[in-house]
């Protein structure tokens, strides 16, 4: 038996398969700038109002910050809220970027965290998820494809994802409460159990490694 | 402040937990020191890295349309067009019975005009809208054809072999797959959506239909995330001289040598 895509999947299946497809078919076809060359180079033609740097943009960082968003809020609706105030601050904003203040990568992972915890910290959730950062076990143990396959490629987001797996489970958890949870310090340490000094010995030691660890890899 | 307390304090910054004053006085000590930016550099590229270890999520297919319609309608404004009221004077000639009767018919004509107005002004919106969408269309198609130039100049297209999966399963039938095979490069690429999350003992085996073999080539296992898609990048056990056809099977974890023809998910070529 054969099953045939009805004609109303079309659309929705041309743009979930376009992306990867796309990618496969015209990597190594070019000697392409840095990602950091072509970012920085989409985000100041954003600033000049072009739409079509605007869609590539879109294509090569949504992934990323939408599984942010998914990750802090735990709700795919919000994310996608999120997602779009982002994109609409980077439309709004591009020419305000300084790449001073680090890689545009960075900005837009720092404008997508930050727009979720505000979501966060303006609704009622705070204390359901305290305690849920409370319950919850190490966040990133998931075998699937992480989202660093959309910054780095599949074989380097995996080798990534190996090296973190070898950082001690307790300053992966600090780390992982300070960026995805809106937590404040005091909070983390309380849901640790642990006295604040501890805490941010426990976050510096681990960002140390961290940086070690990934070192060549980004 | 000491040099550990710095990191501490660059850490705390880069996660985003400094308290606003304690930012204020960072940023101060940064403007300040370049080895100290430098840090704060290096910092944020492991937290990306950090952050971006989440599982990868894709956003909504029509999401990016939606906004790329708000960032049109925002840069485009749309000219409302202005229908002049209607002026009348009213004779006050008549009884005042009949006057009573022209205001009521005066107010209703207002009212009538004002719902007019309402919707004149909901098309023209839902016009404009339409317009942005069929733009953002345009601009992707655009995109798309100057994607499929620059390929056929390269001449990459003649060795990619496209395949479109369709579902063999009636209680998933809207499982399909795309797989393109680089027959110069022996690698491919495979998208599947609407495939159901298997068992911890069970796994997806993606094959390569080749005539120059009598059993079909193994291109590796996969799993499905909880949406039911997967993305992976594969090759063939043995050298691929013309895949025709690309198959999926259920086969118990890690994979078999050969497939399980009842257990076929998917099929296409």
């Amino acid at each position: 038996m054969y099953y045939p895509i009805t004609s109303g999947d079309h659309w929705r299946l041309l743009d979930f398969f376009r992306r990867p497809c796309i990618t496969f078919l015209t990597e190594g076809m070019s000697a392409p700038a840095s990602d950091l060359e072509r970012d920085v180079e989409l985000l100041r033609r954003i600033g000049d109002g072009d739409r079509l740097a605007f869609g590539r943009f879109y294509d090569h960082h949504s992934g990323l910050l939408f599984s942010i968003a998914v990750k802090i809020l735990n709700d795919a609706g919000e994310a996608e809220d999120v997602l779009q105030e982002v994109f609409m601050q980077i439309w709004d904003k591009a020419d305000s970027y300084n790449p001073v203040l680090g890689k545009p990568t960075s900005w837009l992972v720092t404008l997508a965290r930050n727009r979720a915890i505000d979501r966060i910290r303006a609704s009622q959730r705070r204390s359901r998820l305290l305690e849920q950062a409370a319950e919850e076990a190490s966040v990133i143990t998931d075998d699937s494809p992480s989202a660093n396959e959309t910054m780095y490629g599949k074989e380097n987001a995996e080798r990534i994802q190996s090296l973190m797996s070898e950082l001690p489970a307790d300053q992966k958890r600090a780390i992982e409460l300070a960026f995805f949870s809106g937590l404040t310090q005091e909070e983390i340490s309380k849901t640790l159990r642990e006295p604040l000094g501890t805490v941010k010995a426990r976050i510096r030691r681990g960002m140390l490694k961290l940086r070690e660890k990934l070192e060549g890899f980004i | 402040m000491s040099e550990e307390n710095l990191v501490e304090q660059a850490s705390l910054y880069v996660l985003g937990v400094l308290t606003p004053e304690e930012v204020i006085v960072f940023e101060s000590a940064m403007s300040r020191d370049a080895e100290l930016r430098h840090l704060v550099d290096s910092l944020r590229n492991s937290r990306d890295a950090f952050a971006g270890s989440v599982p990868l999520v894709e956003p909504p297919p029509l999401l990016k349309q939606k906004i790329m319609a708000r960032i049109d309608a925002e840069r485009k404004v749309v000219a409302f067009p202005f229908q002049a009221g209607i002026s009348k004077r009213l004779y006050n000639v008549m009884p005042w019975a009949l006057a009573a009767c022209l205001a009521l018919l005066f107010g209703v004509s207002i009212s009538y005009q004002k719902t007019l107005r309402n919707q004149n002004h909901e098309m023209v919106q839902q016009l404009s809208e339409l317009n942005q969408m069929a733009i953002s269309l345009r601009a992707e198609s655009q995109g798309l054809k100057q994607a499929v130039e620059t390929l056929q100049q390269t001449n990459r297209l003649e060795n990619v072999r496209v395949g479109v999966l369709g579902s063999q399963l009636a209680d998933a039938p809207k499982a399909v797959a795309v797989s393109l095979w680089d027959e110069k490069r022996q690698q491919g690429v495979f998208v599947a959506q609407n495939l159901k999350p298997l068992p911890a003992d069970r796994d997806y085996q993606l094959w390569v239909i080749d005539p120059k073999y009598a059993t079909p080539v193994s291109a590796g296992v996969f799993q499905v995330n909880e949406q039911g898609s997967a993305h992976v990048s594969f090759k063939a056990n043995k050298p691929i001289e013309s895949a025709t056809k690309f198959a999926v099977t259920v086969e118990p974890k890690g994979g078999l040598p050969t497939p399980t023809l009842k257990n076929l998910v998917l099929i296409g070529g």
